[in-house]
């Protein structure tokens, strides 16, 4: 049957897909049996469709025949096309037979045809159907296998990664260790000395003191000399002895030996106390602090250390509240910007940063110092360890800044190459519990 | 889904019947086709069969014209029911208008009923059809046989779900012309709904239902 020019209403069914008479008889067939009734003794055999237009035909076509002989055709219960055969009047009863026996052979090869067609039709189709299903089936297990390839290579690779920070965990686990040996220790030395400390100041004071008074008998005993009641034998014999026994000199150095005396037990009380901040971070009031604000207090408590022409360049985010001992915290960034100060090469430029990243806060502080070597990188943090000259740095810096952030349960680390600065980049947790 | 074609003024339909192995998809088909009138109907195309059991599909065609001149050709489906011709069954599935489920009676193969109508849902998904839309009854056949579920179980079960549902000997011949029917009726009310059969082509359900169910002048049961 003619399928309709519209689109919308053509639909392509899988199986059983709509056959007109010319699918289902070929020319062959049905030539090889028009002309076999022609033989037989017909003027002409056709076969027409359901509207009468001539679809096959043989024999002498002639409008005046005689006797037309016809059968209907049916396709599936519809009317389909209709067969005639001409010829003579007086064949009239042999006619109609032919025309029975044409009628029966084209239909039954019209049904053995849809029948092939059919079997043919729904064998390709589920062929075809099975043979998708089973590249579908490849092309999952083909994805599948890949997924679980990736796994496994992956797994490899986490395990890596796990390992490292395992690693890396243990050393600071016992880096941490070695932190509170060294803390408890230092905070005997630091109670030790600071006994014995007291009183060299105070004595070095009383002394001071004492040698206000001599200075001044010094003094009086000059006064005297130089009038003229004195013999000037004594005179010459005092001259005499002061000189042999430089106490001149005396006089004027013992201010300074008295003063360098007093900043070093002043310097020793410094070390002393640092050791203790150091050892006893856990004491002092709490309270809920802006970092942003404390990094300011920190910048104009070291305004006078910082030279002229420094750039500090500030690129601060809101942060929440963190709950912490704001002395302490500020003391960290204290020691992280003397740090930079100390690092500079040239004109010092400091970027501070904070931002929050992953539920942390972020606090960034890059220098543009001379870095730190790879060799010393792991060593920045250990008490007492300085690269400053010897009476400049207390090596205690750093090794505080690392205490007070760890016991916050945040993470201090330093990025640096050579030459090219440091970054030392603090994560403090958002929410302390 | 229906193949409709407005300016040729043809419809085609697809009705299947569906159903486990040997519950009597076929004999219902052989059964139509002896109780129903020659005019309206084609032959009973039987496809290629190993001992009698089906491989691919019968087909038994109807075909009528509505005084409105659109012709509808309406073709009658089985599905092979073994499980391993799981493909042949969605092929044939595809575009379906309407399905009747064959279950077979028998205690014995009450297990296998759940399954082919599982795997019925199953498929219909996958050629796109709604289970909840699309025509459907169910026949419970071979009622002649011993020892099968008791028609009162059968009503408790199926009644709640709103699916037709016949008992049937299709062996006998009773039970299939109502099963056919009510899956003309449906469909029929399915088409009306869309394409106006009786606004635009003057035919109505009944006219409809007695064109496909004529039945043969002196036949009965056997």
């Amino acid at each position: 049957m003619e399928k309709s020019k519209t689109e919308s209403q053509k639909i392509e069914y899988i199986v059983g897909t709509e056959k007109g008479l010319k699918d289902l008889l070929s020319e062959t067939e049905v030539m090889l049996l028009l002309k076999g009734v022609v033989k037989a003794g017909a003027a002409s055999a056709v076969i027409t469709d359901a509207k009468d237009r001539v679809l096959w035909s043989n024999g002498n076509m002639q409008d005046d025949s005689p006797y037309i002989e016809t059968g209907p055709v049916y396709l599936e219960g519809e009317l389909v096309g209709r067969i005639k055969v001409y010829g003579e009047d007086r064949s009239k009863s042999y006619l109609k037979n032919l025309t029975g026996l044409l009628l029966d052979t084209i239909n039954m090869i019209i049904h053995t045809n849809l029948k092939r067609m059919l079997t043919t039709e729904a064998h390709t189709t589920i062929v075809n159907q099975s043979y998708e299903e089973l590249l579908e089936t490849n092309r999952k297990l083909s994805l599948s296998e890949g997924q679980y390839r990736e796994l496994a290579e992956s797994l490899e690779r986490k395990v890596q990664e796990r390992t490292e920070e395992l690693r890396r965990a243990h050393a600071r686990m016992l880096q941490q260790e070695k932190m509170a040996s060294v803390g408890q220790l230092a905070a005997g030395v630091a109670h030790e000395i600071n006994n014995p400390l007291g009183f060299i100041s105070s004595n070095i004071n009383t002394l001071k003191r004492y040698i206000e008074r001599f200075r001044e008998m010094v003094d009086f005993y000059h006064a005297l000399l130089s009038g003229g009641e004195i013999a000037d034998k004594v005179r010459g014999l005092a001259q005499q002895k002061q000189k042999d026994l430089k106490i001149d000199f005396i006089v004027s150095d013992a201010d300074e030996l008295i003063k360098q005396s007093l900043d070093g037990a002043e310097r020793v009380k410094k070390i002393v106390s640092d050791l203790k901040g150091f050892s006893h971070i856990d004491e002092g009031e709490e309270a809920v602090v802006d970092i942003n604000t404390e990094i300011d207090r920190t910048l104009n408590v070291l305004s006078h250390e910082i030279p002229k022409g420094a750039e500090i360049i500030k690129d601060y985010h809101d942060l929440p509240g963190f709950v912490c001992n704001p002395a302490l915290i500020c003391q960290v960034f204290l020691n992280i910007i003397l740090n930079a100060l100390q690092a500079r090469t040239g004109t010092l430029k400091l970027v501070i940063s904070t931002d929050i990243r992953h539920n942390n806060i972020m606090i960034k502080f890059s220098d543009n110092g001379k870095g730190i070597p790879d060799n010393i990188k792991n060593r920045i943090f250990e008490p007492f360890y300085t690269t400053k000259d010897v009476g400049k740095g207390t090596g205690m810096g750093l090794t505080v800044a690392y205490e007070v952030i760890t016991a916050y349960g945040g993470t201090i680390e330093v990025e640096s190459q050579p030459g090219e600065g440091a970054t030392f980049i603090i994560l403090l947790p958002a929410k302390r519990l | 889904m229906i193949e409709f074609d407005e300016i040729e003024k043809r419809m085609l339909l697809k009705l299947v019947y569906y159903g486990p192995a040997l519950s009597g998809k076929t004999t219902n088909l052989l059964r139509l086709h002896d109780l129903l009138e020659r005019n309206g109907r084609g032959d009973l195309m039987v496809l290629d069969t190993k001992d009698d059991r089906t491989i691919f599909f019968d087909l038994l065609p109807f075909f009528l014209e509505t005084p409105g001149g659109l012709k509808i050709k309406i073709k009658v489906y089985t599905v092979p029911g073994q499980v391993k011709h799981d493909a042949t069954r969605k092929a044939v599935l595809q575009r379906a208008d309407g399905v009747a489920f064959i279950a077979d009676s028998q205690l014995a193969e009450a297990a296998n009923n759940v399954e082919s109508f599982s795997n019925l849902e199953k498929n219909l998904a996958i050629v796109g059809l709604d289970i909840e839309n699309l025509p459907l009854v169910i026949q419970f056949n071979k009622r002649d046989l011993q020892n099968i579920i008791p028609e009162a179980d059968i009503k408790r079960v199926w009644e709640p779900t709103g699916i037709p549902v016949f008992t049937a000997s299709a062996l006998q011949g009773w039970g299939v012309i109502e099963t056919f029917s009510r899956l003309a009726e449906l469909t029929y009310r399915n088409i009306d709904k869309r394409y106006g059969l009786k606004n635009n082509y003057g035919l109505d359900s009944e006219t409809f239902l007695q064109k496909l169910t004529r039945k043969t002048e002196g036949t009965g049961y056997i």
